[in-house]
């Protein structure tokens, strides 16, 4: 067993393993590849100083099995922060993936200059989960026009599961003239319990009862 | 009736579950997402776990996952409400360990009574 575990150990050195690559662009995206997900790690963080990386990063979310990697990649994604980071995690959201799909929406939040001018054609979108992201997204999006937005699908998303998450966001944020369109749901889904509930509760909330 | 945990990032949500099984009989506990939901359910005995799906720091199907592999909660039944109604969400979510799928957003008497007649039963994996 000794023996054993010493070939093990000289056959799997990390830092001389990780050297073999190059640190500039080419070195790290190959890195970014290899066998041992603590290479990978190294590699996606070290890819936070290149804006050239990001469609490579983004690719490399949608297979990286280890937790810890993709976290490294969202993070230097977050980093980067361009309009190209924004493109690129926004096919996230029609994934299967529940993890990349909310990795993505944490770090969309974070870019409001990226996704203010994309939420109209989100929350346009024919799906109705990827308009219940985009009211993900406004949530904690610093952006203006974030509590307008959401008020926007109040008055004329038709699916219930979104009017409804749009209205447990504004329970937060809403203002005391957003009652009346608040208000106006219930009579657009009578015969929906959750409906009357979440209502009733975004307007304790708003005027200062709840 | 027993004890339930909520694990849902909506605070609406997360109230109305509530109401709804507080109403049934069940004593009931909530959590935001999948990391503060298995620390609680270390330390306290559940007997009905209520799982959304989408939820940051960690969603429901891993959530479940870390339930079905941990042996002291693999027995606790739990049911996944979510609003995403397609085929393969229902799929993926038995896969990741739920006893039953619900879409939101549910009827109060069918939560209940699915809640408890899942705990009389003491339905497991």
């Amino acid at each position: 067993m000794g023996l054993v575990k010493r070939a093990e150990h000289r056959a799997a050195p990390s830092r001389p393993h990780i050297r073999k690559y190059g640190r500039d662009l080419q070195g790290l995206l190959a890195q970014l590849h290899d066998d041992q997900a603590k290479a990978r790690r190294w590699a996606a963080r070290d890819l936070a100083a290149h804006t050239e990386a990001v469609s490579a990063l983004c690719e490399r979310l949608q297979v990286e099995p280890d937790p810890t990697v993709r976290e490294a990649i969202f993070g230097s994604l977050l980093t980067i922060g361009t309009e190209a980071v924004a493109e690129g995690l926004i096919p996230l959201l029609r994934g299967e993936d529940a993890g990349l799909r909310n990795g993505a929406v944490e770090i969309l939040q974070q870019l409001p200059d990226a996704v203010g001018h994309r939420i109209a054609a989100l929350l346009a979108d024919s799906d109705p989960d990827v308009r219940i992201f985009a009211v993900d997204i406004l949530q904690d999006l610093a952006h203006p026009d974030a509590p307008a937005w959401m008020l926007a699908v109040v008055e004329a998303d038709e699916h219930v599961n979104v009017v409804t998450t749009a209205i447990d966001r504004l329970a937060e944020v809403g203002t005391p003239e957003m009652v009346p369109a608040i208000q106006a749901v219930k009579d657009r889904f009578p015969n929906e319990p959750f409906v009357g509930f979440a209502v009733d509760t975004a307007l304790k909330r708003i005027l200062g009862n709840g | 009736m027993g004890r339930a945990l909520i694990v849902d990032d909506a605070v609406t949500v997360r109230m109305y579950h509530r109401q709804i099984l507080e109403g049934a009989g069940f004593e009931v506990d909530e959590a935001e997402n999948g990391v503060e939901a298995l620390e609680r359910a270390l330390v306290v005995p559940y007997d009905l776990l209520l799982v959304d799906v989408n939820m940051p720091k960690m969603d429901g199907y891993t959530f479940l996952k870390e339930v079905r592999s941990t042996p002291e909660l693999r027995a606790i039944p739990a049911i996944m409400i979510s609003t995403e109604a397609e085929r393969r969400d229902r799929e993926q979510a038995y896969r990741a360990g739920a006893n039953l799928y619900l879409v939101k957003p549910v009827r109060p008497e069918a939560l209940a009574l699915r809640a408890t007649l899942m705990t009389a039963r003491g339905e497991s994996r």
